[in-house]
């Protein structure tokens, strides 16, 4: 009883944090921490629950942001209007994608995510109808509420912690279902959960669904919330690798893993960059990296573990 | 004619691609890391390289074997300090390690170098000439053939040497080589050293005619993965061969398509493959 | 329960280390006036941006110190701000990593934190457009002396100013020139344009065309290609097939050296070349390839001039700082800073209101500027319709004014010379 007490108490400690704080710039800090969850935590239903690592999520991210911004340029409706299509776009994809390289395995799995993602980047920035190099651009004045475009970054905060909330607990009712049970089976060695019966494409399929749908919806979030989108900015590999890193430095497989990944990495990139960026020696990227190379060698699996929050870690 | 000259070049070009990737062929094939670093380590042999020649005034007969040489105790150094903790572990964790590396070496030759980019003179090792109607760079007619014998020597190295056997025992079952008497971690820290080497002679090579600066990593790395998945991880001839093939291919669509859909191209055909042989080209099945 | 407490500190011990540095102490009375400048310090860009920062803390030192041989240059004469009591200009330098979210952060970070009085840069143009939104939003002044891309000034900002030529301006210099050449007689009936697929690459590509297009000036290939290639034989070949008279390159460093490189080794000498800023103005590119390119032409806000100049003397004093001439770009962001700096002294306050109203009021002439503008005045829209520009030829390891006539320093050497 005690433990769900505290665990709530550190919750409303840290959703009111950015509140009492009230300095902006920690406040955009927080905000960008929570959508950074979001896309980890929607990549760790397919990376870290099921095992399949992809480094080429970004397509979905990027479904996300372009839809938000092009139902904006070609309707003139406010750019979250555009989310619903994001999503529906990449659950296209993912049918499209999963398919084919579910077959594959490990590391060739990796590979083929990368190059489609790489292959849709390269396309996207050829492509007049969706700005081709230059980009999409959000409503430069904010129009209405709806826009979303705040001064304050609290709003973003909140708006993307309540994504993240509804994000985790249907993480948590899948990790307890049939399907949590499935994909640990599959995570654990596919050849065997296939010898006994497991429908192991069909649960891939429906994790990677799952995840590209919350992706999609980060991605216009953050559309929104920047107010641009270019084929490098929400395509690029970068945007891949960080998603794969945010979830494996906090733990993958885990319910609150990306979270923490999170928590502790985009303040970090921040910090690194408010001290060293403006020297412009690199040292930014070089205690970045080394902190980094740190945690993955003293902690491979992540640092959640450090904190022995859940015992029934998924194996 | 030109059509010749872009399949030569194509090639040539392959054989880059194929030099670029050796090291990684044994480091990912072999060992099963990912290796985020790779593009950084052949970074890093490029400026070994460059300094070798204007700081020690050597010629390209001595700076490429100077940066073979360092970057074998430059792997060793990396296999002991960091990757024989994490290559047991899951691939997330080498994937965030090998990113940490990588960021750490670009950005501490960002330090060192600056951001400019400089280069070595193009005519070290002879300049161009003709054949028939056909231009050909001397540079990239050695860095190919070094290619093409480096992967000869890999292969012959893994399959005919008794130091090969044990490295491919390693690779198969850790635990069943321990019991024969083979010391794992010594061959795998070989095996990284070999790979390293091998990035150093490739970075040595590809100075003489491409440009040199911090980043020159990170546009390269990613042909060098695609390379050795398409090739098949573990088989030293699929990379030559899928390098060669990447090469002529985006020759062939950059000339007849257009330049902006050559990766296009490449990557399209490298999901095909895969799709039908999931194990590559040449690899274990 | 122990355990659940030591748990907690060390959850807070992780939360708390990276954020802590980020928790800014309260301004202290500042005698400083403060500029946040956001330039990519870092990554693919960061030759450009390197050298950028190396010229404004030249031009910090000319504000700080007194220059007085520099008649003319604003600020040069004394120390500090006169209009201000004498404050030192302090430069509060930001790295926006490439990414257009990150500058964003910057800029928040700069005015919520560091309370800077305006802002400047931000070099690429989709960067310069999200940090600009920042700046818009609070009511900072922003200053972008380098991006090209048009539609930053059609956002109806009123915070915004340009100092920069812009897409059309380019365009018109080209195209001028290819018309002045033809009226001397030089054929020149076929144009190709090479250029890669980056937003840079894109948009001036664009403007190009169109205005060869208004002026019957046939661009007759264009080829597009994707930045940080491996290798351009396919695009070479391509241009030597089609043989046109003249080509524009519009390349970033890396891209620009491969081409240098590969027109050589494949024996490709066009009758005229231009190659657009960029990549072609890099000192690091004139370093490693300059001798296989003599002869391109290329664009330019800036040109030493004649001595005794303003042009002349700051050149003079960056070479002899800096053991080379002053490169185009950093050229023109350094004229950026000095409107910039002359606006805040004018304006008499660190109010950004007053600040924003000096700027709009600027009407610089051309003896207070070292740039090859006619002036510095903005149109509503923030952008300066007195910018211009002339096109330089690389002789030697220096660029030489060669158009118009009137402000050439050398003598246009045509056709291109290419290599040894």
């Amino acid at each position: 009883m005690s433990r769900r007490f505290t665990a709530l108490v550190v919750v409303a400690v840290l959703l009111a944090a950015p509140l009492l704080l009230g300095n902006a710039f920690l406040q955009r800090v927080a905000a960008l921490v929570m959508l950074a969850a979001i896309s980890a935590s929607a990549w760790n239903l397919i990376g870290g629950y099921a095992g399949q690592v992809s480094i080429g999520h970004a397509v979905f991210f990027g479904a996300g942001a372009y839809s938000a911004l092009l139902v904006y340029k070609l309707t003139d409706w406010p750019p979250i209007a555009g989310a619903p299509v994001g999503v529906a776009v990449s659950l296209l994809l993912a049918c499209v994608i999963g398919l084919p390289t579910f077959r594959l395995r490990g590391h060739y799995f990796s590979m083929a995510t990368i190059a489609v993602a790489e292959l849709i980047r390269i396309v996207v920035s050829n492509w007049q109808f969706v700005g081709a190099a230059v980009g999409l651009m959000g409503p430069a004045v904010p129009r209405s509420l709806a826009d979303l475009s705040f001064l304050s970054p609290l709003p973003y905060f909140y708006l993307f912690a309540a994504v993240l909330a509804v994000l985790l607990f249907l993480t948590w009712q899948m990790q307890r279902s049939r399907m949590g049970f499935y994909l640990g089976a599959i995570r654990a060695g596919e050849r065997a959960a296939l010898s006994l019966g497991v429908p192991v494409l069909r649960y891939k399929l429906l994790a990677l669904l799952l995840s590209a749908g919350f992706t999609a919806l980060a991605g216009s979030l953050y559309a929104v919330m920047v107010g641009f989108v270019d084929a490098e900015s929400a395509l690029g590999i970068l945007i891949s690798v960080q998603m794969v890193i945010i979830a494996a430095l906090g733990g993958a497989g885990t319910l609150f893993g990306p979270l923490l990944g999170a928590a502790i990495l985009i303040p970090l990139q921040e910090t690194t960059n408010a001290l060293f960026g403006g020297g412009g020696t690199g040292l930014t990227y070089i205690v970045y990296g080394a902190i980094i190379l740190l945690i993955a060698r003293f902690r491979p699996g992540g640092l959640l573990e450090l904190l022995h929050w859940r015992r029934r870690r998924v194996a | 004619m030109i059509l010749l000259q872009v399949v030569v070049g194509g090639l040539l070009l392959g054989a880059v691609y194929a030099l670029f990737s050796s090291g990684l062929t044994l480091i990912w094939g072999m060992m099963n890391v990912v290796n985020f670093a790779h593009g950084d380590f052949v970074m890093l042999a490029m400026y070994v390289a460059f300094l070798g020649y204007t700081v020690l005034g050597l010629g390209p007969a001595w700076f490429i074997p100077l940066a073979a040489a360092v970057m074998f105790l430059f792997g060793l150094l990396v296999y002991f300090a960091l990757i024989r903790h994490v290559s047991r572990g899951p691939m997330l964790a080498q994937i965030l390690s090998t990113f940490g590396l990588a960021l750490l070496l670009r950005y501490s030759a960002f330090w060192v170098f600056s951001a400019n980019f400089v280069t070595l003179p193009d005519t070290l090792v002879g300049g161009n000439f003709a054949i028939g109607g056909l231009r050909l760079q001397a540079s990239r007619l050695v860095a190919g053939a070094t290619a093409l014998l480096l992967t000869i020597g890999l292969d012959l190295l893994l399959t005919r040497t008794a130091l090969g056997s044990r490295l491919l025992a390693v690779a198969e079952d850790r635990a069943a080589a321990q019991l024969v008497g083979i010391r794992p971690d010594r061959m795998q820290a070989l095996a990284w050293g070999i790979g390293a080497a091998s990035t150093g002679i490739a970075g040595g090579l590809i100075a003489l005619f491409f440009y040199i600066s911090p980043t020159v990593g990170e546009s390269l790395a990613l042909i060098a993965f695609v390379t050795v998945c398409l090739g098949g991880f573990g088989s030293v001839p699929g990379a030559l061969l899928a390098g060669l093939a990447i090469g002529v291919i985006e020759s062939l669509s950059a000339y007849l398509i257009g330049p902006v859909y050559q990766d296009v191209v490449v990557y399209a055909l490298f999901v095909l493959v895969l799709w039908v042989r999931p194990q590559g080209l040449l690899g274990r099945a | 329960m122990p355990n659940v407490r030591r748990r907690l500190l060390l959850l807070a011990g992780l939360l708390a280390a990276p954020s802590l540095p980020l928790i800014a102490p309260p301004a202290a009375a500042e005698d400083t006036v403060k500029i946040g400048v956001i330039e990519p310090l870092s990554g693919g860009a960061a030759s450009a941006g390197q050298a950028i920062k190396a010229a404004l803390e030249l031009g910090t030192e000319i504000v700080n110190t007194p220059y007085p041989d520099m008649q003319g240059l604003p600020l040069a004469a004394g120390t500090g701000f006169p209009g201000l009591g004498g404050r030192k200009l302090e430069l509060d330098y930001a790295d926006n990593q490439g990414s257009p979210a990150v500058g964003q952060n910057q800029a928040l970070r700069l005015i919520t934190q560091d309370h800077v009085v305006a802002l400047f840069g931000a070099y690429q143009s989709g960067i310069t457009l999200t940090t600009s939104a920042v700046a818009e939003r609070y009511g900072i002044p922003f200053l972008a002396p380098e991006s090209v891309a048009t539609n930053l000034t059609e956002r109806g900002f009123k915070w915004f100013f340009r100092t920069t030529p812009i897409g059309p301006d380019i365009a018109r210099a080209y195209i001028g020139f290819v018309l002045d050449q033809r009226k001397q007689g030089r054929k020149i009936d076929s144009v190709a344009i090479v250029n890669d697929t980056t937003e840079y690459g894109t948009s001036i590509a664009e403007v190009i065309k169109k205005q060869a297009d208004a002026e019957g000036v046939k661009v007759t290939q264009n080829v597009t290609y994707n930045v940080n290639a491996t290798d351009v034989s396919s695009q070479v070949l391509q241009l030597k097939q089609a043989s046109p008279d003249l080509v524009i390159f519009i390349s970033y460093t890396s891209d620009a050296i491969l081409y240098a490189r590969t027109m050589k080794n494949l024996d490709y000498r066009p009758p005229i070349v231009i190659g657009d800023d960029s990549g072609f103005s890099d000192p690091s590119f004139i370093e490693s390839v300059g001798d296989l390119v003599q002869g391109a032409i290329n664009r330019s806000a800036f040109a030493p001039g004649r001595p005794g100049t303003l042009s002349y003397k700051m050149n003079a004093l960056y070479h002899q700082r800096f053991g080379r001439d002053l490169d185009e770009t950093s050229a023109r962001s350094l004229q950026g800073f000095f409107v910039l700096v002359d606006a805040i002294n004018r304006a008499g306050s660190t109010d950004p209101g007053k600040i924003q109203a000096a700027l709009r009021a600027t009407d610089m002439k051309p003896a207070q500027l070292f740039t090859g503008y006619n002036g510095v005045k903005f149109d509503d829209k923030g952008q300066n319709t007195e910018s211009a520009m002339l096109l330089t030829q690389l002789q030697g390891k220096d660029y030489v004014a060669v158009w118009p006539q009137a402000e050439a320093t050398g003598s246009l050497q045509l056709p291109y010379a290419g290599w040894k």
